[in-house]
């Protein structure tokens, strides 16, 4: 059987939840080394939530950030991530 | 004006628990929950332990929707050379209770709006107000102000109100985990017939980093899940993401067989806090549930903490109401009493904490290995006493064999599941 990730979101706008302090990121990479989903993509000598509407909310990101260069909030309310069975 | 006794932060397994019980003792209570469903936005083992729901606070937790009761364990330690099976049958009693957190956490939200709670879903707290050194309430999404005597945040592992209190700390990668789910549909009779009323621990190299992978049947699906500590073993060219653990285990050839003909409903991720907050309160806030650093995910176990710490949090927010000092001494005083008193939430720190030790420190072959050795049948229990036993033997300390033999006695109540339990679930899901 192969993993496929199958999963909803709430329609709407969730805002730009994630972001990067370009001054602290060193373009390590761990952001996007831990993401499952693929949001962080290198851009020159750092990296960027690019793909932000592939994002499940895990704090992943946020949690290995050496240099606190991740900015990680909450979707706007009702939008965003739509886990069933949880 | 928004003005509550308490505001509770999170519809997740701790905040319809502290918001139903802050209502019932008569509380004004608002609570907040940023998904348009409780339960949309949560990732977890969905097994609810019986041991904890036989405390009389959480009696009224079988009433909700159960998708199956769990009877029996099964423990599959899977070396090249060697399948060694556990069948646990603790008792002929129920074990656990399995749940869906979309249909459960919507029940037990719908508990605290009929015990007196205003329920506000599709609002996401973006910030604490903090006065006069104490947190006054929390500014929502909207830029709305609630106000509350005592705000308790039941916001998650990635709390939002714990961070803004500096509560929650900035960096703690290395001291987490991070889990893929998958719910596989293969109908009730399948289910009956390969799983029954059974949940599966696994262990083989490949398929989890220092974690246990399991199998956790529903009503007509199963969840799988697994996936490791966030150090710097747990993605690399082999794993380049969690993902590959999951593909492995789902290919493990016995877990092939059980899944055939079953297809992926759901994916899910999640990642847990495997280290206890330093501190859980602060003037006008408690922390609770994952927010609180509540979940040992090492065991599994982390919703009837939740549900505790949650009530537990009422409980002190009522207290402190009623003397009209909100200061963290005085939130601390209630809140840290009822969870040392609590039995089952102290047990299982002990488990967590004999079994790191034991484990953290080897490879997943050689944990495999040793627990295909324990010499009490499977599972974290037998392996918290097996481990002291052991080091006991090599060190010739009787006093280690003395404590695991001890720690044997004491988790018997536990070890087996109280007939009552059975009675309870049985007389309370009839009403």
């Amino acid at each position: 059987m192969k993993v496929e990730m199958k999963v909803d979101y709430y329609p709407g706008d969730t805002g730009e939840f994630i972001k990067v302090i370009e001054e602290n990121c060193t373009g390590c990479g761990d952001c996007a080394k831990f993401c499952t989903r693929d949001v962080w993509e290198a851009d020159g000598s750092i990296y960027r939530p690019v793909n932000l509407k592939q994002c499940v909310e895990c704090g992943a990101c946020w949690n290995v950030c050496e240099f606190d260069a991740v900015i990680f909030e909450e979707p706007k309310g009702g939008t965003g991530v739509r886990f069933s069975y949880g | 004006m928004n003005e509550y006794d308490v505001v509770v932060v999170g519809a997740g397994c701790a905040g319809p628990a502290a918001a139903k019980k802050a209502a019932e003792l008569g509380l004004s209570v608002l609570l907040l929950e940023k998904s348009q469903v409780p339960g949309e936005k949560n990732v977890s083992g969905t097994c609810l332990n019986g041991a904890a729901i036989l405390d009389p606070d959480l009696h009224y937790i079988v009433e909700g929707p159960v998708e199956r009761t769990i009877r029996e364990m099964r423990t599959f330690h899977i070396n090249e050379d060697r399948t060694t099976i556990f069948h646990e049958i603790p008792s002929e009693g129920i074990l656990l209770l399995s749940v869906r957190r979309d249909h459960f956490d919507s029940w037990h939200t719908e508990q605290a709006k009929k015990a007196g709670a205003e329920v506000k879903l599709s609002t996401t707290v973006v910030d604490i107000i903090e006065e006069d050194g104490y947190v006054k309430g929390v500014v929502t999404d909207d830029g709305t102000k609630y106000y509350g005597k005592v705000v308790i945040d039941a916001g998650g592992v990635n709390s939002i109100v714990g961070r803004k209190a500096d509560l929650i700390p900035k960096r703690k990668g290395y001291n987490m985990i991070l889990y893929v789910t998958v719910c596989v549909h293969l109908g009730e009779e399948i289910i009956n017939e390969r799983f029954g009323d059974c949940i599966e621990y696994y262990l083989s190299p490949g398929i989890q980093h220092k974690t246990w992978p399991w199998i956790f049947p529903k009503k007509k699906t199963v969840t799988v899940g697994t996936g490791g500590y966030m150090d710097e073993h747990l993605i690399n060219d082999e794993f380049p993401n969690v993902n590959k653990y999951m593909e492995n285990f789902l290919n493990l050839p016995i877990v092939k067989k059980k899944l055939e003909g079953g297809k992926i409903a759901s994916w899910g991720l999640h990642l847990e806090y495997d280290e206890a907050i330093e501190k859980r309160v602060k003037n006008g806030l408690i922390l609770t549930g994952e927010a609180g650093g509540f979940v040992i995910p090492f065991l599994g176990e982390g919703m009837p903490e939740a549900f505790f710490t949650g009530m537990y949090a009422a409980q002190a927010a009522a207290k402190a109401i009623e003397e009209n000092n909100f200061s963290e001494e005085k939130l601390a005083e209630t809140y840290e009493e009822l969870i040392s008193d609590n039995f089952f939430m102290q047990a299982f720190r002990h488990i967590a904490a004999v079994n790191k030790e034991a484990i953290l420190s080897k490879s997943d072959e050689e944990i495999t290995y040793m627990m295909q050795n324990v010499i009490m049948g499977g599972g974290f229990i037998s392996n918290a006493i097996h481990t002291k036993w052991m080091k006991g033997l090599e060190d010739e300390d009787m006093e280690l064999i003395q404590e695991a033999y001890d720690f044997m006695e004491l988790i018997q109540p536990y070890a087996k599941v109280d007939p009552d339990f059975e009675n309870l679930y049985n007389e309370r899901r009839r009403k």
